[in-house]
């Protein structure tokens, strides 16, 4: 015991002896509240905000209540542009076309054309064309139920069938894009905050010639390689703990209610996630030594391990784009946690079996990729790097 | 028979026109669905006691919901709605108040609550076969053994469903969820519910919001001069908007007349159904006539319509009034028989003969908004309020008191009444919207900002201004 104590400290000094390197590796943990800050606060704001339109009319004169109307919906006049975005509006030439028959043609009852000009192609015309069209859809709706209405038919007529939609979510359930990026941010800090230490002290010892002494020392591979493995996710779990709690403190900064949303982690999700993500810590670290061992340099490990990042991100991905995934994926590592992840956020009673089913698995992979890298080291041509 | 309910009582609503629990085993709550609000909400049921003096008698079931706020993560005290009618069920207005209080339920639960005798509290309705035509029906055929009937088909006390009950209930009902305190929204008759509360249950409550006020010293019932006053106004704004002027220029005049020629002598005329299409009769008289329009004068929409109506009408051409009678043909809008129970016993005993005819002094509909208190009334069973009932509310709850200038039924002055005696209070009135203002302006983002502050007398008001004056169809195909 006092063998592995003395290994693991070797082990935690190197890891936290390079500041800069160990910043790097946490990185992630700070990037990912940032991020998701951001990116809903834009979402957030396309979705709530309906900034002004400025359309340069022909022929509004003949039609006073449909330009009211836009008025309400923040679709204004050209003459009402402000001097700083003049350019931009003008650029954007935005035409709507009454012709001067409107209002005969209503009283007429007759349908009228209202023409309405742009480049389509442009992108930042998009979003203002369709709201001139949901306004004109909405005015020429109201007016076409009142002409039904004073004829004296039942306007209901005109929804013989309606979809009510009821989503099935707890009310509680939380904003989505939060909780997908949380997800996979998660996955993505337990894979990169410590790899550079998973590398450093594999292929990294073994060209400083640091790994031959140790092997020299009369102590079992085995606990050498606990050691390393130890050191590495604590550094991988430091990293999850960090964009859970980081997360938690700058999604408050987001106003998500203007979505009709809501976001919190309480102390009973966090650990459920904690404790959910411990045994993925201990699994990258292992995949990170197992392979960095198998290299010959420390230049070459470094690409390895990289690949091995994007695991955690193409996952969950594959998950979602597949609609009937087999069952065993669900205990499977990594794929079984995102699950177990989404159910959290969702707010869905946690599944505990398959919890503790898809931990199982993964020690299990954890314990053989260990014993497998224990094994090895008894090799000299692993050590030498002959392999 | 109960669509005939319906013609009496079109001529008489005083409504609405929008439309973590502790320990107790005779309360269940669970998620559920409602209307058609897409997240899950709460439904729950409360089981009281019938008569509150008798707590071993007959227990009923009330029936309430809860919106949950989208964002709980900091506790705020929930809104509590009370419906109006009265007769309205809270529940089963859940949709429209979803899209109303949005704002507040950002951070604030929403309570319904289905006031004894409505919704699925012991609903008093009738379970009638032969729904007549609202399109035949005229209030004059008003059987009184039909009445009878379906009074009789009512179960429990109905002594006991009176308002102040209601409010135990509803005090019962924040008891049971864990609220020390609520706020409370009352619109139309809910505002006399909500003046009770204030009263009997002061520290229950952290704010109350009235609109549209039925004060407790006014008896709900006498709606002839206030459905005058906003009719004339209409006109008045009709005259001042140069398209409606132009195209009915004699409006006020037009309306007397067609008044006068179905005074004399009804219409029969045949039409197609406006829903099945089916050949069917339309059955016209005076009381009919006014009662649809006064029914319209309740929001912006429906008195946009009116001029129309009444410059077609004199022209012999009653199908647009067809097609208004048709927007809520077939509706469930309030429960009758809590409707009468409740104005027959409260209100209609303290009108005396010379308000009566004080108030039927007009010339929009005369007194035909006593015409349903007159032949029902008498055929229901009566109960009585203590006098202290109808004693002025003092309570010391900071309030905000809301009124359309436009209200056919609840006047500026009745929320003037409230205003003097509550000392914590503020009365805005609302220049362009007509009744219940929080449902058809952003008064609701006030009473949010109400909500919070709790002071009635600093809140920003500027938004009412904006809104738009009333502006009226002026041909059937709807040109300005």
């Amino acid at each position: 015991m006092n063998q592995f104590k003395a290994l693991l400290l070797k082990e935690y000094k190197e890891a936290f002896r390079d500041k800069r390197a160990l910043m790097v590796a946490l990185m992630m943990a700070f990037m990912a509240p940032i991020m998701i800050v951001v990116m809903s606060k834009i979402i957030i704001e396309k979705a709530v905000d309906q900034p002004p339109v400025y359309i340069k009319f022909t022929g509004s004169e003949y039609a006073p209540k449909l330009i009211e109307h836009f008025k309400k919906e923040n679709l204004l006049s050209f003459a009402d542009v402000p001097e700083k975005d003049k350019a931009i509006w003008d650029e954007r030439n935005i035409v709507i076309n009454i012709p001067d028959s409107y209002a005969k043609d209503m009283a007429d009852g007759k349908p009228i054309k209202v023409f309405l000009q742009a480049d389509f192609n442009d992108k930042a015309v998009g979003p203002p064309v369709r709201r001139i069209n949901g306004a004109v859809r909405d005015f020429s709706l109201s007016i076409g139920y009142k002409r039904l209405l004073l004829r004296g038919v039942d306007v209901r007529l005109l929804n013989p069938v309606k979809l009510v939609e009821q989503d099935t979510a707890k009310p509680d359930a939380t904003f989505i894009l939060i909780s997908m990026l949380m997800g996979v941010y998660m996955m993505m800090a337990a894979f990169m905050s410590g790899l550079s230490v998973a590398i450093d002290s594999s292929a990294g010892e073994r060209e400083r010639n640091v790994l031959e002494m140790l092997l020299c020392q009369p102590v079992s591979t085995l606990k050498i390689v606990l050691a390393k493995l130890c050191s590495a996710s604590t550094i991988s779990f430091i990293g999850v703990l960090l964009v859970i709690v980081l997360t938690t403190i700058s999604v408050g900064f987001v106003d998500l209610t203007k979505v009709g949303a809501t976001f919190s982690l309480d102390i009973v999700k966090a650990s459920t996630l904690l404790m959910l993500l411990l045994p993925i810590c201990f699994f990258a670290s292992a995949c990170q030594l197992f392979l960095a061992f198998q290299t010959k340099s420390f230049k070459e490990a470094q690409s390895t391990v990289n690949m091995i990042i994007a695991i955690p991100a193409f996952v969950p991905f594959a998950l979602m784009m597949m609609d009937d995934r087999p069952q065993w994926l669900d205990w499977t590592p990594i794929a079984g946690q995102s699950l177990i992840i989404e159910d959290i956020f969702k707010g869905v009673e946690v599944n505990w079996l398959a919890m503790l089913a898809t931990s199982g698995v993964t020690i299990a992979v954890t314990v053989a990729l260990v014993l497998a890298v224990a094994n090895k080291l008894k090799s000299e041509k692993v050590v030498m790097a002959l392999s | 028979m109960k669509i005939m309910w319906k013609a009496l009582f079109t001529v008489t609503l005083l409504s609405v026109s929008a439309a973590s629990s502790a320990e107790n085993s005779n309360l269940t709550i669970e998620n559920c669905h409602l209307g058609e609000i897409r997240s899950q909400v709460k439904c729950g049921k409360l089981v009281v006691p019938e008569n509150y003096q008798q707590h071993d008698g007959a227990k009923i079931s009330i029936n309430f919901a809860v919106l949950p706020a989208i964002d709980n993560s900091e506790y705020k005290t929930p809104l509590m709605f009370l419906a109006g009618g009265p007769g309205q069920a809270a529940v089963e207005l859940a949709t429209g108040l979803n899209r109303i209080f949005s704002e507040v339920r950002k951070t604030r639960d929403i309570i319904l609550v289905d006031q004894r005798g409505t919704g699925e509290s012991s609903a008093l309705s009738c379970d009638l076969e032969d729904e007549e035509s609202v399109y035949a029906v005229i209030a004059s055929e008003i059987n009184e053994q039909d009445v009878k009937n379906c009074i009789a088909q009512f179960k429990g006390d109905i002594s006991q469903f009176n308002s102040e009950n209601a409010i135990r209930d509803f005090d019962e009902v924040r008891k049971a969820l864990g609220h020390k305190k609520v706020n409370i929204y009352g619109g139309s008759y809910g505002t006399r519910a909500g003046l009770v509360y204030m009263r009997m249950f002061p520290e229950s409550l952290d704010t109350a919001v009235l609109d549209s006020v039925g004060p407790i010293e006014v008896p709900i019932g006498m709606f002839g001069q206030s459905g005058a006053r906003s009719f004339r106004l209409l006109l008045e704004n009709c005259q001042k908007s140069e398209s409606c002027h132009q195209a009915f220029p004699n409006l006020a005049q037009e309306f007397q007349a067609v008044k006068a020629r179905l005074a004399k002598e009804p219409v029969t005329i045949d039409i197609q159904h406006p829903r099945l299409g089916t050949p069917s009769k339309f059955v016209l008289d005076e009381v009919k006539f006014t009662g649809n329009l006064r029914f319209q004068l309740y929001g912006v929409e429906g008195r946009s319509m009116v001029p129309l109506v009444i410059h077609q009408a004199y022209l012999g051409n009653y199908q647009p009034l067809i097609g208004l009678i048709a927007r809520t043909e077939g509706e469930q809008i309030v429960y009758t028989g809590l409707l009468f129970n409740i104005v027959c016993n409260e209100d209609i005993p303290r009108v005396s003969e010379q308000m009566r005819q004080a108030d039927a002094d007009n010339n929009f509909d005369g007194k035909t908004s006593h015409l349903a208190w007159d032949v029902i009334c008498p055929l229901f069973p009566s109960y009585r309020p203590s006098q202290e009932f109808y004693q002025s509310v003092t309570a010391n709850v900071p309030t905000l008191i809301l009124s359309g200038d436009l209200d056919p039924v609840t006047p500026p002055s009745n929320g003037d009444y409230s205003a003097k005696t509550l000392p914590n209070s503020h009365h805005i009135v609302v220049k362009n919207a007509s009744h219940t203002v929080a449902m058809s302006t952003c008064a609701s983002d006030i009473i949010n900002e109400f909500l919070t502050s709790r002071d009635p007398k600093a809140l920003d008001e500027s938004c009412l201004d904006d809104v738009p004056e009333e502006s009226f169809m002026t041909s059937v195909n709807g040109i300005q």
